[in-house]
């Protein structure tokens, strides 16, 4: 007996394991389509304690990075920043003209009476470390709760759209990147308001699927956020569509290739925008107001 | 003890380096150093030690990526038992051996994330349009999973409990008595 239970330990014990694994998967799917993932003190562990480990790992790579760009790399520096000069001065004179135009026709005030409402505070961070598996893509940032970042946050460059905020701790994040593919956007083309779904490859490219046979999609588009998914804010930059796949005879749907507004590769700080979107409020919580920094360990939702 | 902590302290590590290598180089075209470490071990450590090992580099993964928890885990368990399973019968020692069977077991590995996430979170599948990358990342496993298992052969038996300092034995030819 002795000896069949010795025997028999290994088998015992990765059976366990096994089952163990296949348990924490379905609990942690329940969780999540409950929205209360965010909350998992595991999670949140393992946030606090990667973020200064990857600091400190990303260190010399951060500084040659940094000696490359603000050095090496500033050959044609001062043609570049001539071309800039000279792009803005056209931009101030063609705002400066919109104004004008808004003024004459008195709804100038109004919309700054919608900009304060609608305005959305930002929250720069910096990206410490991406995924530590090959085929998702995420981002591990150095700002969290105690800073005002919760789960189902957007997360943005001056680019466009980069992902969502997925986990949080006192001071750290992890956000999913568009490439994941997890990922889903409710999107439309800027020019001809054809609808789709914007979803993640797990590579540099994005498919722009679900749009309706007739749609109007061509190369060159620009598609952006529509906001009807309630989780993003309409008008965030998604990519540039650079192929649109053909439409058989039987087919009702039509898909598109884009490019990400956004350089994945170089991605190094980002903003989080400090306020869900009305269907992650529902998901998280009824709280779609920004926390005071501190009230999360405070305790306040 | 000393040899468990030691492999848990290089999966942390690797495991740090995996996060900053994404920035630097497109993750495919990158070794997997967690996998490749996880094959180290199932050809080096003791099986109990291993597996636990294997399960705690796996849910530490989960926790920092995008997986759900125990799908890292999961594959982790399997890939330890694949190496342990293929050492038995193939015999692993050679580096080409370990090449071999790494480049392939990545594929498999991907397949099983695949069909995970296929049945848990009804993400689309990864084959078809990550294939070129997943060869690639296949041979860059391959051609450093002879590093890595090595490097985690030494690792082990320096901090293994046992006296594993051999000396060759030396057997003197019978000298002629004159």
């Amino acid at each position: 007996m002795r000896e069949l239970l010795r025997r028999s330990l290994i088998p015992l014990l990765f059976t366990a394991l096994v089952i163990l694994a296949l348990i924490a998967m379905l609990v942690d799917r329940r969780a999540l389509d409950a929205g209360g993932r965010d909350h998992s003190w595991l999670s949140g562990f393992a946030l606090e304690m990667a973020v200064p480990l990857q600091k400190m790992v990303a260190a010399p790579v951060d500084l040659v990075r940094d000696t490359w760009s603000g050095y090496i790399a500033l050959v044609g520096l001062h043609e570049h920043n001539e071309r800039l000069r000279a792009e803005i001065a056209a931009l101030r004179e063609e705002n400066l003209q919109y104004r004008e135009a808004l003024v004459a026709s008195g709804r100038l005030k109004r919309i700054a009476e919608m900009r304060r409402d609608l305005e959305v505070p930002m929250l720069p961070s910096e990206v410490v470390g991406r995924d530590v598996s090959p085929w998702f893509r995420s981002v591990l940032l150095d700002r969290g709760r105690g800073q005002g970042v919760l789960a189902g946050m957007p997360v943005i460059t001056d680019g466009g759209l980069v992902g969502l905020v997925t986990a949080t701790s006192p001071h750290a994040a992890r956000g999913m990147l568009l490439l994941d593919r997890q990922s889903a956007v409710d999107g439309i083309v800027q020019r001809s308001r054809a609808r789709g779904i914007v979803r993640g490859l797990g590579r540099d490219r994005l498919v722009f699927e679900f749009v309706v046979r007739g749609a109007d999609v061509a190369v060159g588009d620009v598609v952006i956020t529509s906001g009807l998914d309630g989780v993003y804010a309409k008008g965030l930059r998604i990519g540039e569509v650079i192929e649109v796949s053909e439409v058989g005879e039987s087919d009702l749907l039509q898909t598109a290739t884009l490019r990400p507004a956004v350089d994945f590769g170089r991605l190094e700080q980002v903003f989080v925008m400090l306020r869900r979107g009305p269907t992650m409020a529902l998901l998280y919580g009824a709280d779609g107001a920004v926390p005071e920094p501190g009230a999360a360990e405070a305790g306040a939702p | 003890m000393k040899q468990a902590l030691g492999l848990l302290a290089a999966g942390t590590a690797v495991l740090a380096i995996q996060g900053v290598a994404g920035a630097v180089v497109p993750p495919p075209y990158f070794p997997d150093l967690r996998f490749l470490l996880i094959v180290g071990i199932g050809l080096c450590a003791p099986v109990a030690t291993g597996l636990v090992i294997a399960a705690v580099i796996g849910y530490a993964t989960d926790l920092l990526s995008g997986a759900l928890l125990g799908q890292h885990a999961l594959l982790a368990l399997l890939v330890f038992a694949a190496t342990r399973l293929a050492d038995r019968s193939v015999n692993l020692r050679g580096d080409l051996a370990r090449a071999i069977f790494a480049a392939l077991l990545t594929l498999a590995h991907a397949a099983g994330l695949s069909a995970l996430a296929w049945l848990f979170d009804s993400a689309s599948a990864v084959v078809p349009a990550l294939a070129l990358p997943l060869l690639v990342h296949a041979l860059l496993n391959g051609a450093a999973a002879p590093i890595v298992a090595a490097g985690v052969d030494r690792l082990s038996a320096s901090l293994s409990d046992e006296d594993t300092v051999r000396r060759p034995l030396r057997l003197e030819p019978r000298r002629r008595v004159s």
